[in-house]
């Protein structure tokens, strides 16, 4: 792709998420949205493979109708408030339809049929662009409208969402499929937490965000995207595979890395909120994932397998791997220590 | 309107009397089952099957037997779930080099694959498959004819193939299989000389995909000895309606649907091939991503 187009895609997603992030009106946070699905499309249909055609076409159509039903529901809103104001939405009925949009873009249960074939279809730097710059206009929506939410629907979602979560990702052998449905399963700690505490939602997607870039960039830089192809990665990059063990282990939300700190706060704060069976009902379904985490890091980084690769890609490239994967690896293993600090800056 | 929807009904019921009617003649096209007109049928091809509503049979004990058998398919799928990737332990998955997809060793593994031939645009070659000698490979023969069916349309004509039924989950769900592990096909053969093409359908979620296909080429020496060909997935090439394209890219393996072999080559004539297994490898020495090389249309001046 010629660098004036990567330019204006990756020119108009910041921008889409701009606007999304800082309008009031619905029409604007609608634009933002609308603006993100187009500018992504050509990034993930770039390599023009049927199964990237493919995936673009499928994005494409589900945040399509996701952008269609945020539409409707600050419609009707506006039709019986008389409100486009975003943190203005009271209706009941807006309030469902919007929470179904907002699921169909994150891909909460039972909307997230679209998310593995994504993410599947797309090369690893989109992927990565997938599961953390698009997640933070749909969110931030959230965050908006948090008070008027039906508690129960997201607590449904969520449940579902990690259940769902952990159980398909059991079996997978691609990577992006993997990730596809870790961050399924992150999205529902997120929505669940919404309704009761929003600052931790928020606290939970900037570190998501954090250790599953971590994880993207280690992976490009290892140009793995079949378990087969990580196992013989610790060849070319033996430290790569050390940190992304760490790493993968500290998005299972393991102490006492970074990533059990959004868990334990959420589990924290939904006992206060006298919802303790669903805190013990998440923590383990959690331990699905913590199945499929354990397996990346087994293949990646605890055996050696018995023979080397002969992925020839892995050996393509000579340039060392960028300084951004070293700072978001430490901070997606090293920030518990600090977390009365975290929790006051949020 | 509702004495026109009558008059319609009415005249499909009787069109095999009413031929003579100006205005059965007039509604002609509209009337799709009526029986005094059909659409052109290729010599070969089947005739219109019943329509898949007038085929329901209401039996309270059929159903119920069906689904204790997708019940049972369900069970056996959520057992394999449980074991690891591919119904095996991942140690497995992770350790394994070679596996044998389709072995053909009775009647039952030759109903998992379909023959057909040009005998279905009209033409005349003949294909059958049967167990060969003792119970130990399939034989697929027949005879090849070039001679164009004459409907006026068609220019070439002589085919023969053998393709895998797509394999079938609990209630009729797609299953892939997932040949993301291995890098090259594996066959033992004994053919007669002549050249085949082995095709790789992958799943077409969308419409527009539902023609492209995999393929390569499979030569075949004639002796009484048994060869094991080696095809590397790298070498295949990407091909839609029978058109090979200008954008080639390697196939992905991780969504395959079936495997076919086909026999094309113009030449008329018996031919003959015994399979004795279908295999993948996971060749260590085999390195090559691609074997073609795609070039930059519109580069910049």
């Amino acid at each position: 792709m010629t660098p004036q187009a990567k330019l204006i895609f990756t020119t108009s997603l910041l921008l889409g998420t701009t606007i999304t992030i800082s309008s009031n009106h619905w029409i604007t946070a609608w634009a933002g949205l609308e603006i993100n699905t187009l500018a992504i499309l050509p990034l993930i249909a770039k390599s023009h493979h049927p199964r990237a055609i493919e995936a673009a076409t499928k994005y494409f159509l589900t945040q399509a109708t996701a952008s269609t039903l945020l539409l409707f529901s600050a419609m009707t809103n506006a039709w019986f408030t008389g409100q486009w104001d975003i943190t203005q939405l009271t209706h009941p009925t807006s309030c469902l339809i919007l929470t179904s949009a907002i699921a169909m873009k994150l891909g909460l249960v039972p909307f997230h049929f679209w998310f593995p074939e994504v993410l599947q279809g797309a090369p690893l730097t989109t992927a990565l662009l997938l599961s953390t710059v698009m997640k933070f206009p749909p969110m931030s929506l959230l965050l908006m409208t948090s008070p008027s939410l039906n508690p129960t629907l997201l607590a449904c979602m969520a449940v579902f969402s990690i259940a769902l979560g952990g159980w398909m990702g059991l079996n997978q052998t691609q990577i992006r499929k993997i990730l596809a449905f870790s961050s399924i399963t992150h999205l529902g700690w997120m929505a669940i937490i919404l309704s009761y505490s929003p600052k931790l939602t928020l606290l939970n997607l900037y570190l998501y965000i954090t250790m599953t870039a971590a994880v993207f960039l280690t992976l490009n830089s290892m140009k793995a995207t079949k378990l087969s192809t990580l196992m013989t990665a610790w060849t070319k990059a033996p430290a790569l595979s050390a940190t992304l063990l760490l790493t993968m282990l500290s998005l299972a939300g393991l102490p006492p890395l970074t990533g059990f700190l959004p868990k334990w706060l959420i589990i924290q704060e939904l006992t206060k909120q006298n919802m303790a069976a669903t805190a013990t009902m998440i923590s383990l379904l959690s331990l699905l994932s913590l199945f499929f985490y354990l397996r990346l890091a087994y293949c990646a980084t605890i055996t050696l397998p018995p023979h080397t690769t002969n992925h020839m890609k892995q050996w393509h490239i000579n340039c060392p791997t960028n300084t951004s994967v070293a700072i978001l690896t430490i901070t997606s293993i090293m920030l518990l220590p600090i977390s009365p600090m975290i929790s006051t800056i949020i | 309107m509702a004495l026109a929807v009558m008059l319609l009904d009415g005249a499909s019921f009787h069109g095999g009397c009413c031929r003579h009617r100006a205005l059965l003649s007039f509604l002609g096209p509209l009337l799709s089952n009526s029986k005094s007109y059909s659409s052109y049928r290729r010599p070969g091809a089947e005739p219109k099957k019943k329509l898949s509503w007038q085929n329901v049979d209401f039996s309270f004990k059929k159903s119920i037997d069906h689904l204790k058998t997708q019940l049972s398919l369900l069970k056996e799928e959520s057992k394999d779930f449980l074991q690891g990737p591919g119904g095996h332990a991942l140690r497995q998955h992770v350790l394994e080099q070679t596996r044998v997809l389709w072995q053909f060793r009775s009647q039952e593994d030759l109903n998992k694959w379909v023959i057909s031939s040009d005998v279905e645009i009209g033409g005349k070659s003949k294909a059958y498959i049967k167990l060969g000698r003792n119970n130990q490979a399939a034989l697929l023969y027949g005879t090849l004819n070039t001679e164009v069916p004459r409907d006026g349309e068609t220019k070439y004509s002589g085919y023969c193939s053998m393709r895998s039924k797509p394999a079938v989950g609990s209630f009729n769900r797609k299953k892939y299989y997932d040949w993301s592990n291995f890098n090259t096909l594996y066959l033992r053969v004994r053919g007669d000389g002549r050249p085949w093409m082995v095709n790789i359908y992958t799943d077409p979620y969308f419409s527009h995909q539902k023609d492209d296909l995999y393929s390569y080429f499979m030569f075949t020496r004639g002796g009484p000895y048994w060869e094991e060909i080696k095809i590397p997935f790298s070498k295949f090439f990407f091909s839609s309606r029978g058109r090979v394209q200008d954008n080639q890219h390697p196939v992905w393996l991780d969504k395959v649907r079936t495997l076919g072999f086909t026999i094309g080559d113009k030449v008329d004539g018996p031919f003959q091939l015994e399979i004795d297994f279908i295999g993948l490898l996971n060749d260590r020495a085999h390195t090559e991503e691609f074997a073609y090389e795609t070039y930059d249309k519109n580069t910049p001046v």
